[in-house]
């Protein structure tokens, strides 16, 4: 178990490096320089300008470049952004916790609604339940964020009025924050009903950001059931004499969730994508809004930081899936 | 009173107006402590009609009978919860294939535990005193250790202990064997055998042996049913049927048996296959493969009739020196 977990551990290596060399050099591929746009519209003269391009490095090689910036990776410096002039690390941390927030709720939504339907809909394969289900879900997983959230905007926050349009928290609330999770934090302060404030602001955009994994989920959770339900453990379940529902929930269900949590696992390079999407529409203040802005003002530190931290996690999560498969599927725990 | 009662039973999949009959108006009784040897091709109806027994077959497939009485209960007109208490417990079946009748995802122990908590109760330590007793019972070397193994990390025959185990952990009266040893390998075979033998014979519990293995059942059984095509061909004592069989049917399949061509150049065969859902002759099912078929035979269905204390489905059954009787031509 713990040699699986290091073997897991040290598939990463390649990949991080892969990852500096890919983001470092498609930014520098994107036109725009960074100088002339921190500038703005004033411009710069043709000295002050060499000056600038030989503090931030940019008058040596690419190469050499490249490995400056990997050796301060490595001392755990991923620079200062141009823009801010604060550490990178520092912005991205204060920025993580509302985006985990986001995505940690809309996962929840995604499998709270979407794992029953998709056993439902097995059980009751080629009903009008199934069809349903299968039908909305396959509209859910086709629906453009962007269009979804407004959509959702308009009809809640605009025309019934029953939640926020943005934001993380009202202007009523000060919260200090000592976790960065909004719901933790309104909950450890005494303020009345900003516990509930942050709840309302958190609902839309989670269901905005969780409806395409919802119905992969929903869909995943069906066909992978459809596949258990007809195995012969099943059949010598229910000859057992046990109900329905325990046939069901204990012998298919485990069986079932093994590819349903690689899908899961995906999903969150899918919540990554999608948060800077919905963090931009609810003006929620997370790490995509901020990647998103960060592109448009080249400021490389920042785009270059952002990305390798968003995929360090994405690893994280993915060796995180692999150890839940050995805690579902003995027969993995047991492979050496 | 039979233990088990079966009138009539049939098993229709596919659609209202063209349905397909898996199981066609099969007639039985099981005694208490009695084997019944089911035997006869693959396709032939024996698992359909013995999951119809467990109430195991799932919509669109329809059971229907004129009775299917389990100890004076009938098992069709009671509610879905009534009839799990039996299910499971009464009545335990054993499945074909060991490896894939056990669910990966739970320990031996947890498997025999569940069956004994649905229809037992008790506390835990009762339920694995027993289960240590079950494996035991079906001949687990050191079960300690094997409780908490996973299944796949056992032996095919070593889960088909287990699969027993599972079957008769609440002391059922009546256990259904569907092909057990199927899957297994030969020297392994006759172990799980002599074990269902020696377990129906101590308990007393009634055995419906359903397999492919005539040598087997003519040993172990009491009675002796051969089915073809979701029919009943020929039922009776174990004792003279394969002796003297009176369908056709019987007789040529234990012309098919290796050791019955000595002498021949090849091995006997029964020509053609059973019969699907779409070429059910019109008349008796086996008349296009049989060698007796006459134009009565193409034309039209034999009943089940008794005759000298068999029940034989056929126009012309055997006499004593395998020739067709009542023959006109």
């Amino acid at each position: 178990m713990l040699g699986f977990f290091f073997r897991r551990l040290g598939d990463i290596i390649p990949t991080f490096f892969g990852v500096t060399l890919l983001v470092f050099f498609l930014i520098r591929l994107i036109p725009g320089d960074p100088i002339l746009m921190m500038a703005g519209e004033r411009g710069v003269d043709a000295a002050r300008y060499a000056q600038l391009k030989a503090q931030y490095g940019f008058d040596q090689p690419l190469i050499m470049q490249y490995f400056h910036y990997l050796l301060g990776v490595f001392q755990g410096d991923l620079g200062k952004s141009f823009v801010t002039k604060k550490p990178v690390l520092e912005e991205f941390l204060t920025l993580f916790p509302a985006t985990v927030e986001l995505g940690v709720v809309a996962i929840l939504f995604a499998l709270v609604v979407g794992l029953p339907l998709g056993v439902i809909a097995a059980v009751r394969r080629g009903g009008i339940f199934d069809y349903t289900t299968m039908t909305v879900s396959l509209a859910g997983y086709s629906m453009p964020i962007f269009w979804w959230a407004t959509m959702l905007i308009m009809f809640f926050s605009v025309f019934l009025g029953w939640t926020p349009v943005s934001g993380r928290l009202s202007v009523l609330y000060f919260i200090e924050p000592t976790t960065g999770f909004m719901l933790i934090d309104t909950l450890l302060s005494d303020q009345k009903g900003a516990f509930l404030d942050a709840v309302e602001h958190l609902i839309l955009p989670a269901i905005a950001l969780g409806t395409i994994p919802m119905a992969v989920i929903a869909r995943m959770t069906r066909s992978s059931m459809l596949e258990v339900l007809r195995e012969e453990y099943i059949r010598v379940a229910r000859a057992k004499g046990l109900s329905p529902a325990k046939v069901v929930i204990v012998h298919a269900l485990r069986n079932a969730l093994i590819p349903v949590v690689t899908v899961i696992g995906l999903q969150v390079s899918v919540l990554v994508a999608g948060a800077i999407l919905t963090e931009t529409i609810f003006s929620w203040p997370g790490i995509g809004k901020w990647i998103v802005e960060a592109v448009s003002r080249r400021d490389y530190p920042t785009i270059q930081g952002g990305i390798l931290l968003i995929a360090m996690m994405i690893m994280m999560v993915n060796l995180m899936v692999d150890l839940t498969y050995s805690v579902i599927n003995p027969r993995i725990r047991h492979t050496r | 009173m039979a233990l088990l009662e079966v009138k009539n039973l049939t098993v229709e999949f596919g659609s209202e107006n063209n349905p397909f009959r898996a199981v066609d108006s099969v007639s039985y009784s099981v005694d208490r402590g009695e084997v019944l040897g089911i035997v006869g091709e693959s396709g032939s109806g024996k698992s359909v009609s013995s999951l119809a027994l467990m109430g195991l077959i799932d919509y669109p497939g329809r059971v229907t009978a004129d009775s299917l009485t389990f100890d004076g209960q009938d098992l069709l007109r009671m509610p879905a919860r009534q009839r799990r208490k039996i299910t499971g417990k009464d009545i335990a079946m054993i499945f074909q294939d060991p490896m894939s009748a056990l669910n990966p995802c739970y320990t031996v122990e947890a498997q025999i535990m569940e069956a004994l908590k649905v229809h037992e109760g008790g506390n835990k330590r009762q339920r694995r005193e027993r289960t240590l007793d079950l494996l035991n019972q079906v001949g687990i070397p050191d079960p300690k250790s094997r409780m908490t193994a996973y299944p796949h990390q056992l032996s095919g025959g070593m889960s088909q202990r287990i699969v027993i185990a599972m079957a008769i952990a609440c002391n059922p009266r009546l256990l259904v064997a569907d092909e057990p040893t199927t899957a297994l390998d030969v020297t392994i075979q006759a172990q799980i055998i002599d074990l269902l033998l020696k377990l129906q014979a101590d308990s007393d519990m009634a055995l419906i042996l359903i397999t492919h293995d005539l040598a087997l059942v003519s040993e172990a059984a009491d009675r002796i049913q051969v089915m073809y095509a979701g029919q009943l061909f020929e039922s009776g004592p174990a004792d003279g049927l394969f002796a003297a069989p009176r369908h056709p049917y019987t007789q040529a399949l234990l012309e098919a048996l290796p050791e019955r061509s000595e002498g021949h150049d090849r091995l006997r065969t029964i020509p053609g296959v059973v019969p699907g859902a779409h070429d059910r002759p019109d008349g008796c099912l086996l008349a296009p493969r049989c060698r007796y078929a006459t134009d009565k035979c193409v034309a039209q269905q034999p009943l089940v009739e008794d005759y000298y204390g068999r029940d034989v489905r056929c126009f012309y059954p055997l006499d004593d020196n395998g020739q067709p009787t009542g023959r006109t031509a």
